[in-house]
């Protein structure tokens, strides 16, 4: 972490929360250029045999959801106890992960809008029609306004899914062996949450979007709020269980 | 370097008394400094630190704030009173005890030191060997 | 400015276990001090107190006059260097060393200077390092942090003679340029013996013992002679151990002999022999002594 160089002790959190998606983009930068170029070139490649009338980008923005989840928790298993161990206290290292969600996210998310949007271009480009697989019907994202609308919750549907990484990450240090098992419930939790978004199932064992069934006719403002509201909660859980973690003895 | 036996301050001051005794170190000349000593034997600079306060104490020494530590000029008398002190106790004692224990007589032992000191060197060699 | 430690009343239970019990400890800044302790007494346990790796049970643990605990101003200047280190496997040597430059007075140049000296591969991964480069890396990003409290637990384990040696020679040199209070934690307590000022003894999670160094040393003797004469010198000193080959005996007592005891010995034909710090914290701590 090269950024760090000369940094000050009241801002060393900031510094460290800016610096950490250039870490990860560093550390998996190949995986991503192969994604971006895959959901490009795939359709062209899969036209010659078949009408394409699926959108590629919302795959890979559903493939991002699990990385996103991923680095966060990820990110904050190896972060805590090498950040702890040089020094920065766990309410620093707090801060800096929530500056690494917040940036990731509307990275990732404007990466993705950059996406869909120029997908959109491309598709009608070609003649082909850019729509989502929801409930097993092919449904076209609509006009220019509906497919901005659809790609803008994206930066809010990552920090949601980093989050609850971060969660599962924080919980699986603290309890050895059975902090994973905040999964049962934080998977169906949000994954009812974005079904209900997009009234598709999520990329995954979708089945645990099952909640989400019971939630679709609340209406898209509703859900973006329940969203929030479980956003608030998970990160609060994270910076609970984050504050209060003891590092692990060394194993002999 | 040191042996298990003195604590290292009072083997460190020891060893700047001889050399004080046999003229390596000259009454109001510099001392090393307590860091200098620490980093030549690797040794805790306070260790270093006691052995001059003792020789300071003695009087054998003399800080200079600032500058450093010197050799007091009436160094080498007062460790030579000091060091005959020491022969008889830490020689000459032990030496009377164990010829008791093994039955030899006084007389014998006289007449050996004459002997030896008559012959030359000898005698020197083992009072600075004994008392280092 | 260099820290004081104070422990009061510090319990620490792992489950239903005390790692540590009513532990009571002050420490003086700017001095080096002699951790020691059998395995599992309770040494990493006190070293992650005072660290802020670890929250107490129960009491208060103040390091440079305030509890250290989520204490940014303390924390980024206290540095516990673990066996093999704290780092992430995946990175490089040099990422490794960097990462301490999240302390804002971690002296790079000073890290560099270091890794070549020890020669640590930078270009590597830390995963592809030995244990005793591992090590080595853990100790040289300890030094580079100039932190005004550094302890080192075990850290030594892995590194070869030579390496132990450039490295007590670079602590000493370090702590005379910038004096700071440092711990070690170490089961070679007679090659680390001459570094010290001080020397707390950990035994069951308690604080056994809390000298200075020359204390220590002068603390015990070996009485060497007639079993009936040295019984008769011992009689009264507290015995640490004792040996018989026919009829002459050897008792370790754990007391400093005053003069006119060693005149009885001496008269008594007792030799007196010096008791290595190795060999009286062995006799100390072992195993059903101090009521356990």
């Amino acid at each position: 972490m090269a950024a760090l160089a000369n940094l000050q002790l009241p801002t060393r959190r900031y510094a460290l929360g800016v610096s950490l998606p250039g870490e990860a983009l560093k550390y998996f930068r190949y995986w991503i250029l192969a994604a971006v170029a895959i959901s490009f070139l795939g359709p062209l490649a899969l036209s010659r045999y078949n009408d394409i009338d699926l959108s590629t980008w919302f795959y890979t923005a559903n493939v991002a959801k699990w990385f996103t989840a991923f680095i966060g928790g990820g990110f904050l298993a190896v972060l805590v106890p090498n950040m702890i161990a040089v020094g920065l206290t766990r309410r620093e290292l707090s801060v800096s992960m929530g500056i690494f969600g917040l940036l990731w996210s509307l990275s990732l998310g404007a990466v993705v809008f950059a996406g869909i949007a120029l997908e959109r271009a491309y598709y009608h480009a070609m003649g082909w029609s850019q729509g989502i697989d929801a409930n097993d019907v092919v449904a076209p994202i609509g006009s220019w306004s509906e497919t901005l609308g659809f790609a803008a919750v994206y930066p809010l549907v990552y920090l949601v899914y980093f989050t609850a990484g971060a969660l599962i990450g924080a919980a699986s240090y603290r309890w050895e062996g059975t902090g994973w098992l905040l999964l049962v419930p934080v998977i169906p939790i949000v994954f009812s949450l974005d079904n209900a978004l997009y009234n598709t199932e999520p990329f995954g064992p979708g089945w645990a979007g099952f909640l989400g069934g019971f939630i679709d006719d609340w209406g898209r403002g509703v859900v973006l709020a329940g969203i929030a509201l479980v956003l608030a909660g998970l990160a609060l859980a994270t910076h609970r269980i984050l504050t209060d973690i003891p590092l692990r003895s060394k194993k002999a | 370097m040191f042996d298990d036996g003195a604590p290292i301050y009072r083997q460190i001051a020891d060893q700047i008394k001889a050399e004080i005794m046999n003229g390596s170190l000259e009454p109001g000349g510099k001392v090393m400094s307590t860091n200098q000593y620490a980093a030549f034997y690797q040794i805790n600079p306070a260790t270093a630190q006691k052995a001059f306060r003792e020789l300071v104490d003695e009087g054998v020494l003399y800080k200079q704030r600032g500058v450093g530590m010197f050799v007091a000029d009436d160094a080498r008398d007062k460790l030579a009173a000091d060091f005959r002190d020491r022969f008889f106790e830490r020689v000459l004692a032990p030496l009377v005890r164990e010829a008791r224990q093994a039955g030899i007589p006084l007389t014998d032992i006289i007449d050996y030191l004459r002997a030896s000191h008559d012959a030359g060197g000898a005698v020197d060699q083992t009072e600075k060997g004994a008392l280092q | 400015m260099s820290f004081t430690v104070n422990l009061r009343d510090v319990t620490l239970k792992y489950g239903d276990s005390d790692a540590l019990a009513d532990v009571d400890l002050t420490l003086e800044a700017g001095k080096i001090y002699g951790l020691l302790g059998r395995n599992g007494a309770g040494k990493t346990s006190l070293l992650s107190l005072i660290a802020a790796f670890r929250k107490p049970t129960t009491g208060q643990i103040l390091v440079g006059g305030e509890p250290v605990w989520e204490n940014a101003p303390i924390v980024s200047r206290v540095a516990l260097i673990r066996e093999g280190g704290d780092f992430d496997d995946s990175d490089y040597v040099k990422a490794a060393i960097e990462t301490g430059q999240i302390r804002p007075g971690f002296d790079t140049d000073y890290a560099y200077k270091l890794a070549d000296r020890f020669e640590l591969p930078l270009k590597k991964r830390v995963r592809e390092l030995s244990r005793g480069k591992r090590s080595t890396l853990a100790a040289v990003c300890g030094l580079a942090a100039r932190a005004e409290l550094t302890m080192f637990d075990e850290v030594h384990l892995g590194m070869d003679a030579p390496t132990r040696d450039a490295f007590y020679k670079e602590l000493l040199a370090e702590y005379m340029d910038r004096q700071h209070t440092v711990i070690l934690s170490t089961h070679l307590i007679d090659e680390v013996a001459n570094y010290l000022e001080e020397v707390v003894i950990v035994d069951r999670g308690r604080i056994l013992r809390h000298e200075d160094v020359e204390t220590f040393q002068g603390m015990g003797a070996t009485l060497t002679g007639q079993a009936d004469a040295v019984d008769a010198v011992a009689a009264g000193l507290e015995v640490l151990a004792e040996q018989r080959l026919g009829g002459t005996k050897s008792v370790t007592v754990a007391t400093r002999l005053d003069a006119p005891t060693r005149e009885r010995a001496a008269a008594a034909g007792i030799e007196i022999g010096p008791v290595g710090l190795q060999d009286l914290f062995i006799h100390l701590t072992e195993p059903g002594k101090n009521g356990a």
